[in-house]
This record gives C-alpha cells, sequence and structure tokens, in this order.
C-alpha cells in the first residue's frame, strides 16, 4: 500500500485518512481504520453457501476469512480481474470480523476531507473525497453489503 | 428456524473423529457419530412419482434396511449445486435420513471448529456446524440433521405412508376373484 500524495498538514482540521482502492477504471475509498491490509492473491476457496457477494474464504494466519466481491454492487458483472484483496473489519453487532475484498491494483492512503454525497448517489456513498484529479466515492462497507447487484 | 451461531472463538479444543466426503468437488466433514453406515448406491430405489409432491426434491431415492424405510437426500441438490456421479450413500444415525455422496475421501480427526463467519447469513447457518482446517484447506463440517429436519422426515413419512397403503389396496373397479 503507497503512502499518498495528499498532506494532511495542509489540509483543514477535518482531514481523516482513507485507503483507495482501484476497480477497473475507478477508485473508491475506505476509512482507513476499517482497512488492516492489502494482501497478495491468495488461494479462494469455495464451498456451497447462498449469501449473495460472498466468493469464498481466505486463510490468513489462521483466521478463515469471507471474501466479499464488492465489484459486483460497484460495476456490475463486468467487472474486470481482481489481483489483490484489501483486508477489511467488518462489524456484525459487537462483533468485529475480517473482510477480504478483492481489488483490481495497488492501494493508496491518503488524507482528505469528506464532502457530503451529492443526490442520486447509491446509499453506500456516505461521503466524497476531492482530490487533485478525481472526486472518489466513500463507501460504507455494511451499507455496500446490504446493496442490490447491479446488472 | 433460528439458528444462533456458536461463539466466535474456537468452539472445540477436544479431538472430534469426522469422514470427509466429497460432492462436485467440494469436500465436506461430518462426525464419524453421526453416520451409521457408508455403503455403495446399491439397493436404492427411486422415490415413487408423487412421492411427497413437490415439498421434497431432493430425496431422490428410498432405501430399505432393517426393515425402516431411509430417504436418500441428495447432496447436490441439498447444497444448490450442480449434479455429480454419486457413488456412496450415507446412512445417518439420528434419523431415517440418508444422504447421496460422490466419494468418501478419508477419515480424520479436528481439534479445532472454527465459527461460520458472520459474513455468512444464507441457507449455509442451517447446513454446517463450523468450518474445519486441514492444513490450509477450509472444509465445512457439516449438520447432520440439516439434511431434512424433523418436519422433513414427518412429511416423508406420511407421504410414504400413504403411496404403500395406495398400492396395497385393489384399484377402483377392479375385479374380485
Amino acid at each position: 500500500m503507497s503512502a499518498g500524495h495528499a498532506n494532511s498538514a495542509a489540509l483543514g482540521e477535518g482531514a481523516r485518512s482513507f485507503v483507495l482502492f482501484p476497480l477497473g477504471k475507478k477508485r473508491f475509498a475506505l476509512p482507513a481504520d476499517v482497512v488492516t491490509e492489502l494482501a497478495r492473491p491468495d488461494r479462494l476457496q469455495a464451498f456451497p453457501h447462498t449469501t449473495p457477494r460472498l466468493t469464498g474464504v481466505l486463510v490468513r494466519r489462521g483466521h478463515i476469512v469471507p471474501v466479499f466481491d464488492v465489484a459486483q454492487v460497484l460495476l456490475g458483472a463486468g467487472a474486470p480481474a481482481r489481483k489483490f484483496y484489501l483486508i477489511a473489519t467488518r462489524h456484525f453487532g459487537s462483533a468485529r470480523e475480517w473482510t477480504a475484498i478483492p481489488v483490481t491494483g495497488e492501494c493508496e492512503l491518503t488524507a482528505a476531507e469528506v464532502v457530503p454525497p451529492t443526490g442520486g448517489l447509491p446509499g453506500y456513498v456516505v461521503g466524497l473525497l476531492s482530490l487533485e484529479r478525481e472526486i472518489v466515492e466513500l463507501l460504507d462497507l455494511e451499507k455496500l453489503a446490504a446493496a442490490e447487484v447491479s446488472s | 428456524m433460528r439458528i444462533t451461531r456458536p461463539e466466535r472463538k474456537r468452539t472445540s479444543r477436544r479431538g472430534e473423529a469426522v469422514i470427509l466426503f466429497s460432492v462436485a468437488g467440494t469436500s465436506f466433514a461430518v462426525a464419524v457419530s453421526a453416520v451409521e453406515e457408508i455403503r455403495s448406491t446399491e439397493g436404492l430405489r427411486p422415490a415413487p412419482q408423487g412421492f411427497a409432491g413437490f415439498r421434497l426434491p431432493k430425496v431422490k431415492y428410498l432405501l430399505e434396511r432393517e426393515r425402516r424405510t431411509y430417504f436418500v437426500v441428495d447432496a447436490n441438490l441439498h447444497f444448490h449445486i450442480l449434479p455429480s456421479r454419486a457413488t456412496r450413500v450415507l446412512i445417518l444415525r439420528h434419523a431415517p435420513v440418508a444422504v447421496l455422496v460422490d466419494n468418501i475421501e478419508k477419515t480424520s480427526e479436528i481439534t479445532v471448529l472454527h465459527a461460520l463467519p458472520h459474513a455468512f447469513e444464507g441457507d449455509e447457518m442451517q447446513w454446517y456446524r463450523g468450518l474445519a482446517l486441514f492444513g490450509e484447506q477450509v472444509v465445512p463440517v457439516v449438520r447432520p440433521e440439516s439434511f431434512l429436519s424433523k418436519g422433513e422426515v414427518a412429511v416423508a413419512q406420511a407421504s410414504a405412508s400413504k403411496l404403500a397403503a395406495a398400492a396395497a389396496s385393489p384399484a377402483p373397479g377392479a375385479a374380485s376373484a
């Protein structure tokens, strides 16, 4: 994971850290505090289940980590091949659990201020990061998990 | 039916003997104590037409064993996976239920049963007691009673009895000797 070029010292008091991850031609953001690590491609293991968007599990340091394919929601069926796994923490009531999110390239750590999402964006976009050359959607993992798959 | 998850931490430190079996290329484990017998598919009788209506399509065969009728569940249909070539039948101990599987891989022992991660929230919560690790391989440990619930067994038994009674009674209008 590379450090971003945004300089938090140059930003206002409201700046927070985020991890930007690529999915195809777009990048999305998650709060840095929910991201544990960026993992190299690992052995995805699948077994029968009926939970949408879970594609299997990985074994990471003795933990069994479910793989949550957010690209199905964000890009639909035509998402490009995913190369890495972003390991993030999801909350289930008082329990916390790692989730692996397949992404298509290297991630970047950056600091930015969040602006509220504009109307018309899906509910899982909880803010926008205005960076030098792009606007990046900030995602809420739980809302994303509950979202319908786009066609 | 409400399924409660086991503790998030590893739930068992005692060793448990399991049978590893495969269905359509996926390995599963079941407790040795839940299995009465493993046999070939010889002697399976296709479920008669009209058996349990459309309520139990996964019961594909019946098996008579020691004057008891076993309802044989097709594991592919149970787990919603593509058909494969079944060669073995696991006869379960807790109920008159058997399961059609592809192969028996081996028997082994698990010392740790990992709870199914919270992210899983579908039928698998009923199907699996948890997950076991064999080296780096993750194997779901099945909940034997999930193949057919008590209610489904009752439906199957009622349907089988009804069909047997219908077969035994003379057809309407049949001439008597």
